[in-house]
């Protein structure tokens, strides 16, 4: 069951010079001191120490094309941040390798600094109690933009996310929302290449998400860079990206489209039925498990292969006004996921996953 | 050959950063928001003054018993405070520009602030070190100024055949540069261990106790003659001249000025060069291998 997208995909990378991120084998785990409850413990724990070894990423193959707007989605702790840290060069894996442009990120070397932008929506950059003006031109000067080409680039991206008036304005009055457009803006005066984005819309409203999908949508198809986005709002994912990386226990359990997740994952459809009065038949529950039940109507989840001889059967012994039937909502079928790799095992979808593809 | 080739067009389209500018967007940015917060920075600059004239105050107290500070070493009164003065120029000039800078970096390791610093292309170190200028301490430095030039005046007057030769006046400023640069070296080496130390933990604080060495003249640590304790002194004046050579950051600028006649001058001044230059580089190879272990944090 190969989504389209995935065919594209593996055509394209014939191509190798459209390859702008390549990751073979990528680990990092962490040596985490393992405190345990109480002073005593605390006492104990100065003499004897435990160590618990963490494994934030535990060997993420991934090829990402030029051009591409890719998810990575994830429960807590899956290794999403983690992974972009290691592609931006904050910090150094524990083995494998990773290319970003033809260039080993952890080295930090000037050439690849210059190429791309980190944007984390839990942390900022700007200078906290000054404009973020001064913080802009800073960062002409570190990255010593042409200041023809930084006056032009900073004006455009401040009318596309309306900022302008707010520019003098120190960064510790702005709302979330605006200063999240500015981090934005500063990330992209340089005109990256790529583009990490860890959850750019956290904590902000509908109308500021929207509004940062709105522009993050424009501006990658007006420049072609690559993104790199993880998010928790599906809404996110589902506005921008047509590549979702699902990665869970620090390792990718999908790669593909959205729509190839809902296909894959879930072996249901849920079919809501609507009867001509209150009162509803009590042998329902053969065709499938009832999720909702609000007289006059009626939501079953039925595996997808009796969909239609159970409908055949429901439409034949009852009246009814209306009917649908409707895939799991996205949501829901990657929390089940989560919750599978949560359970450990990871592997379990994993190889489900390598069998796809 | 081709890959060399490639490297240095993109070197041409994107050229090295001019530390000069960048560094005076620092000043400039760290002023605007002193400026902000005036209260805050007038606060500041009179109790870190204050510091000074409590200081000075001690030891005008001291003077008031005795003319010299040990017998033969050559510290009287006014030479003591060209001491004095040096050690308030070199301290205020390292509170100006790097210890809110180290300070700081044991509290970006710590909440992993880190991370923006080591994606930008310029060097990680300029850039840390100097990216905030403190710039209520510079009081300290214009007060001290006048007690140098005060005090070399008084001796100028009162201490026959005291001279100031150009070759000294080109001297002192390179020396004080000089113990900066020792200074600040053993700083950020010591904020950098929070690296390994984890949470909250570093060795910054350490480096008030060992600077604190380096506030006295040299001789203090030799002792008087005879004495049977002479190898304390001796083997900590040996430690914090060699080892970890914070005792020549003040002591070689205000020699030169206060005791340009002392046989021990050239010895101590060519060290201090080969000091500072020792100092630096390990303080970078340091500095390098603390970031290769940074962890960032979790989210």
């Amino acid at each position: 069951m190969q989504s389209s997208l995935l065919g594209s995909r593996s055509l394209n990378s014939y191509n190798r010079a459209m390859e702008t991120i390549c990751i073979e084998g990528l680990r990092k785990t962490y040596r985490i001191y393992r405190k345990r409850e109480g002073l005593k413990a605390s006492i104990k724990g100065l003499f004897r120490r435990e160590y618990r070894t963490v494994e934030a990423v535990r060997g993420i193959d991934l090829s990402v094309d030029q051009g591409e707007f890719v998810a990575f989605l994830g429960p807590n702790g899956a290794g999403k941040t983690t992974t972009l840290k290691l592609l931006s060069g904050v910090i150094s894996p524990t083995s494998g390798t990773a290319r970003v442009l033809g260039h080993i990120p952890w080295r930090r070397e000037n050439a690849y600094r210059r190429r791309f932008a980190l944007v984390m929506g839990q942390k900022n950059q700007l200078w906290w109690d000054l404009p973020a003006q001064e913080s802009f031109r800073l960062h002409q000067q570190i990255y010593r933009i042409d200041p023809h080409d930084f006056a032009t680039r900073r004006d455009e991206l401040v009318d596309l996310l309306e900022v302008r008036q707010l520019l003098g304005q120190p960064v510790r009055e702005l709302s979330l929302g605006e200063r999240m457009k500015m981090e934005l803006i500063a990330a992209l005066l340089h005109s990256p290449e790529v583009l990490f984005l860890d959850e750019p819309t956290i904590g902000l409203d509908v109308v500021a998400q929207h509004n940062i999908q709105n522009f993050l949508r424009y501006y990658q198809q007006l420049k072609k860079i690559s993104i790199l986005l993880t998010s928790h709002y599906m809404k996110d994912v589902v506005a921008l990206c047509n590549r979702v990386v699902i990665v869970a226990q620090g390792v990718i359990i999908h790669d593909g489209s959205l729509a190839g997740i809902v296909d894959r994952f879930s072996g249901h459809k849920v079919i809501t039925l609507q009867f001509a009065d209150h009162n509803l038949p009590h042998d329902l529950e053969k065709y499938g498990e009832i999720i909702e039940e609000q007289p006059p109507r009626i939501k079953l989840r039925v595996e997808k292969q009796n969909v239609t001889s159970s409908l055949g059967a429901i439409l034949q012994r009852h009246p009814i006004e209306d009917v649908s039937v409707e895939d799991l909502p996205l949501e829901q079928v990657i929390a089940e996921m989560f919750s599978i790799a949560r359970q450990g095992h990871p592997h379990e979808l994993e190889t489900s996953s390598t069998s796809d593809s | 050959m081709n890959e060399v080739q490639t490297d240095t067009t993109r070197e041409q389209i994107h050229p090295r950063p001019d530390y000069g500018r960048v560094f005076l967007t620092f000043a400039r940015n760290s002023l605007v928001r002193d400026m902000t917060f005036r209260s805050n920075f007038i606060i500041e600059t009179i109790s870190s003054l204050s510091w000074m004239f409590m200081n000075l105050g001690f030891y005008l107290l001291i003077f008031s018993y005795t003319n010299v500070i040990g017998v033969a070493t050559g510290w009287t009164q006014y030479q003591f405070f060209v001491f004095f003065a040096t050690v308030a120029i070199v301290n205020s000039l390292v509170q100006t520009f790097f210890m809110p800078n180290a300070q700081e970096f044991s509290e970006m390791i710590r909440t992993g602030n880190l991370d923006f610093a080591l994606l930008k292309p310029i060097d990680t170190q300029f850039l840390i070190s100097l990216q905030k200028v403190n710039w209520s301490g510079l009081g300290n430095t214009g007060f001290a100024l006048l007690l140098l030039v005060f005090s070399l005046g008084k001796l100028y007057s009162e201490q026959a055949g005291f001279r100031i030769y150009p070759i000294q006046m080109i001297l002192y400023p390179f020396y004080i540069v000089c113990g900066i640069t020792i200074l600040y070296s053993l700083m950020i080496a010591l904020s950098a261990t929070s690296v390994w130390l984890g949470r909250n933990q570093s060795l910054y604080n350490f480096w008030f106790y060992i600077t604190n060495f380096s506030r006295y003249p040299m001789e203090i640590y030799g002792g008087p003659s005879g004495d049977a304790r002479r190898w304390i002194g001796q083997s900590l004046k040996s430690f914090f001249s060699y080892c970890i050579p914070v005792l020549l950051a003040v002591n070689v600028p205000a020699r030169l000025l206060a005791k340009p006649l002392d046989p021990n001058n050239l010895s101590l001044a060519l060290y201090a060069v080969f000091g500072t230059v020792v100092s630096f580089s390990v303080s970078r190879m340091f500095f390098y291998r603390a970031l290769r272990s940074y962890r960032s944090t979790g989210s």
